[in-house]
Order: structure tokens, then sequence, then C-alpha cells
């Protein structure tokens, strides 16, 4: 009995921000304070939304898969090569540079050579929100790995622990708080990979939002910005549910 | 004018010792209004030889002070001009139509190119003799939601093609695949093209019945309104521009490519030459570099309208002026 109404309580500080840009979004455009076709008024998106639900759900599905697969990738990618760079002081020398490399990438600059390297469509979008979001997994990875508790490394050391025991009883456990930040920022950032690389490889919502921009159909591109978000925050709430399955009996943060 | 009043009553309640300063803070409130105004115009591409007329124009001779911001894929100019974050700006017909059947009163000053420049360039390998043709296998790159990608749909259908993004101006995959066609400028990616060793065979839209007015500059309503003057020795100044340029291309290609070196020095003059004919018509000569008539608007709104991208018909004599 208690649950639903807590629950609506619990959702009230999130909602209010919400209404509250709304309204003033839809009246500044009603009374002409802001012109429709630089802001649209909330109402407008819904109903390029509604008009165009087809066209926007099939893109939404089209960069799901996308981002999923991309931001997949980069975590196991991601974590392998952290775990790689973790096994020796001369090898993160060598090699964290280049992985810096992968955070500074301008995608936008090397696009014509992601569709030449993988065709137009879904692989350079794939490969896209790849690139964008592994780096923040390499770093948290590297960095939760690399923090474990000196004692109990002591401790496994004193059993006897091989270092594969070590690394997949002890090391790896340990750094799934970082691991999982690192998945949290990297799930946002393989949305906007995917989005960008839709941009140069065609399809899905990256594709809706450039055609919708060049008609100068500024409430379409908000509904496939917004579908964009959706996806981003839906990705966000998986991780979270990960994170507080796999935390929630030793770790503070999924603690109340 | 209220400005000017509030200064007079000041001036009497000075004091001598004063009046020295408040009489050069007059003066600088009095050049502010007439000494040249910043003006910007906003070009929706980079510095590109359908621009030379803009970069041309003898703007201080005309009491101008104008300043041209380059601009690159997507820049929304239709929409600065709207929002008054640039006076002036550069836009195409059928863009223009769109954003005021849409409430942003932006109207059409000079075009630059009477006919629309805009093309599909394929390899001549694949001999195809119209566009047709290049509908008929391969891939194609073009904008999809231009209005004139969508009259090609309807009349030729991407059933067969691969339709994918433009790559805007860059020519890597068409050289990579010589069954890749891509939207172009006549006077732009195709000599890049030619430039890098490609057979290219160029087919335009214009030719295909779509022909709106490009490279326009446009103000706002409001704007031309508050300074029908300003608006004026604007036009004649890129109108004398024009001609420079038309006369002599060489000494302001070298400026735009000094602005932007991607674009090598022959490929400048190349276009340049390549656009003579769609700048210079027999409708220019008889009234002015430029000017425009209702009659090609009105065919470009009614195709729009027909193609769904408006609503309903806006009018033509509205969307444009001669000055």
């Amino acid at each position: 009995m208690n649950a639903a109404p807590n629950r609506f309580t619990r959702a009230v500080p999130a909602l209010v921000p919400l209404v509250v840009v709304t309204a003033i979004a839809e009246l500044a455009v009603r009374a002409d304070w802001v012109k429709a076709y630089l802001v649209p008024a909330p109402s407008s998106v819904l109903r390029a939304m509604i008009e165009g639900r087809q066209e926007l759900i099939d893109a939404l599905l089209t960069t799901s898969a996308s981002a999923l697969t991309g931001f997949f990738l980069s975590t196991l990618g991601g974590i392998a090569i952290a775990v790689f760079l973790a096994s020796s002081r001369t090898i993160q020398k060598a090699f964290y540079p280049y992985a810096v490399f992968f955070q500074t990438v301008p995608i936008i600059a090397i696009a014509p050579l992601l569709v030449i390297w993988f065709g137009y469509g879904t692989r350079t979008v794939i490969a896209s929100a790849f690139i964008v979001s592994i780096f923040p997994v390499i770093a948290n990875t590297l960095s939760g790995i690399l923090s474990t508790d000196p004692a109990l490394r002591d401790l496994f050391r004193l059993y006897g622990a091989s270092t594969p025991v070590t690394l997949f009883k002890l090391r790896f456990p340990a750094a799934l708080p970082q691991i999982l930040t690192g998945l949290r920022v990297a799930s946002g950032l393989a949305v906007i990979g995917a989005i960008v690389g839709e941009f140069i490889g065609g399809q899905g919502l990256g594709s809706v939002v450039d055609s919708a921009r060049t008609q100068q159909r500024v409430d379409k591109v908000f509904a496939a910005v917004l579908l964009a978000s959706v996806l981003g925050l839906a990705l966000f709430g998986l991780i979270n549910l990960v994170s507080h399955v796999t935390l929630r009996r030793w770790h503070a943060s999924e603690q109340e | 004018m209220l400005r000017n009043r509030n200064r007079g009553d000041n001036l009497n309640s000075l004091t001598r010792r004063n009046f020295a300063f408040a009489l050069s803070a007059a003066g600088l409130l009095a050049g502010c209004s007439k000494a040249p105004q910043k003006i910007r115009l906003a070009l929706n591409w980079k510095p590109e030889p359908e621009f030379g007329g803009y970069y041309a124009a003898p703007y201080q001779k005309h009491g101008l002070d104008v300043e041209i911001l380059p601009g690159g894929a997507g820049t929304p100019t239709v929409q600065m001009i709207g929002a008054g974050s640039a006076e002036f700006g550069i836009v195409s017909g059928d863009e223009l139509i769109i954003a005021r059947s849409r409430g942003n009163d932006v109207l059409g000053l000079f075009a630059v190119f009477q006919h629309d420049p805009l093309s599909i360039m394929a390899h001549a390998s694949r001999k195809a003799a119209s566009l047709a043709d290049v509908f008929k296998g391969g891939t194609v790159g073009l904008q999809r939601g231009l209005a004139y990608a969508r009259m090609l749909e309807k009349k030729y259908g991407f059933g067969k093609v691969k339709i994918v993004p433009s790559p805007g101006g860059d020519v890597t995959a068409f050289l990579h695949d010589p069954m890749f066609a891509q939207q172009c400028y006549l006077t732009a990616e195709p000599l890049i093209a030619k430039k890098q060793g490609a057979d290219v065979q160029v087919f335009r839209i214009a030719d295909e019945g779509y022909d709106p007015y490009t490279a326009m500059m446009a103000t706002s309503g409001e704007y031309l309104r508050k300074n029908p003057q300003t608006v004026a020795a604007m036009v004649a100044a890129v109108r004398e521009g024009m001609r420079s340029y038309l006369d002599d291309p060489k000494p302001v290609n070298e400026k735009m490519n000094a602005l932007n070196p991607s674009m090598p020095l022959d490929v400048f003059a190349g276009a340049s030459e390549a656009q003579r004919a769609l700048v210079e018509t027999d409708e220019t000569s008889k009234n002015g570099l430029g000017s425009m008539t209702k009659e090609r608007w009105d065919a470009i709104i009614s195709q729009l309208k027909d193609l769904g991208d408006i609503p309903a018909v806006v009018p033509a004599e509205e969307c444009f002026r001669n000055l």
C-alpha cells in the first residue's frame, strides 16, 4: 500500500524542473517572446513526435542497436585494455598515452575515413560510438584495479594466490565501483558517438536530425534529440541496476 | 531621436568646466549614430568563388562597415537573420520560402546565382546518359532533407540505389568508389575530383526543372523597414563587387584562398570561370546583376507546395526585393 505514494513522492523533485521548464518554454513561444523557428513550443515537439512516430521509433531502434553495440564493445575492450595496462608499470608507460588518443580523437574529422574503412551504415556508426566511449572505461577501470587495498593484496600473496586468481577474486571486484562509474560516463558518450556517426554514415536518429534540420523543422529536431536522451537515460538506468545488484551488499554507494 | 533630445537637456545644465568633456562625449554619441555601423554578413559555407562578389564589394565606399562571417556545413543563416545574430546572410531561394512559411520574415536582395549550380556528379566511366541512369545502381550521397532530393525521389525512385548522407565537399568516398555519385556544386567538387584524377560527369538539378536562386544575400523584413538606406547601400556595394569580381577574379580569389587554404588557388580560378554563366545572364544584363523575377519565385514556390515542403503557397512578391 505504501509503495505507490512513496515512489510518487520520490519522483516529485525530478518532475518539478521538467514541468516548470516545459511550461515556461510553451508560454515563451505562445507569447511570441521567442520565435517558434528558433525554439519550438513543447506542444509542437509533442505533435512532431506523434506525427512522425513510425519514422522516429524505427530511427530510435536503429540508433539504440548501434549505440548498445558500440557501448558493449567499449565495455569489453576498455576493461581488457585496462587489465593489460595494469599488468606492469612498463606496459602502462608504453601504451597508456595511446589510449588517451581515443579521448582526444576528433570524431568529425576522421568520419569520412570511418566511412571508407567501414562503409556507410551500421558499422561506421558502431565504430564511432566505440571510439568516443572507450576511454572513460579504460581510465576508470585502470585506476580501480591499481587502487586495490594493499593489505588485501598482501593477504592474497600470503596465501599464495596466483596472478589470475588475485585479478578475478580481488582486484577486479574491488575495482567494480570505479568500473561502473566509467560505464556511466561511457553510456552517454556512446549515444552521442552513435548519433555523430549517423550524421556521416546515415540512418537512425542522426539522420532524422540532419534531415529535419535542413527542412528547418526545429520541432522534429527536438523530438529526435529527446528520444536520444531517453536512450541515454535508459542505458544509464541499466548500469545503475547492474550497480545496485552487484554492489548493494558491500559498497557504501549503494547502501542507503 | 530620444538619444538626441536627452543630450540637448544635459548640455543646458552643464558648467563651463565640463563643457569640453561633454562636447567630446556628445561628439562620440553623434558619432555612434553616423559612423559606419558594424554589419554582419553570414555565409553558409567556407569562402569560395560563389562569394567572390561579397568579398570584392567596396563596402567602405558606400559607408558600410561589414564583417563577413564564414560558415560551414549546416550554418543556419536563415535562422541567424531571423534571430538578428546577423543583419545579412547567404541563403538559397527554396530555403527562404520554407523559412517564410514557418513565420521567419526573411527576404532575398541579391541573387549571385541566377541558376542553381546544384548538381549530381558521377564517374564518367559509368557512361550514364542521364540522372535516371545514375539512380539505377550504386551509392548516391545527398541531403535527404532538401526539397530537390524528394523531387528526384519522386521522379526516379531511390529503390535501386543506396542513399547516404552528402559528404559535403569531401570527395574521398567518390574517388574511392567508381559507383559512388554525390550532390555537388557544379563549380566546386567536380573540379576538385578532376584535379585528383577522376573523370567526372555532372548532371545539373536545374536541368530537371528545379532551379531556385542561390548564393543569395537576404535580410529580415524588420531590418529592411528600419534601415532601408543601409540595405540599399549594401546591395549597391555587392553589385559593384560582383562586377569587379567578374572582370578580375584573381585578387579576390587570392584573398579568399588565404581564408580557405584547403581550396587550391587553381580550383578557385577554375570555379570563378565556371560560374560566370550562372551569374551573368540575359536577364541580368537587362535588369542588373543579382536581380530577380516574380515568375522564377512563383515557379519554385509551387514546386515546394507540390512536394509538401510548405503547407500553403506564400506570396512570391514578399520573398524578394530588387533594389
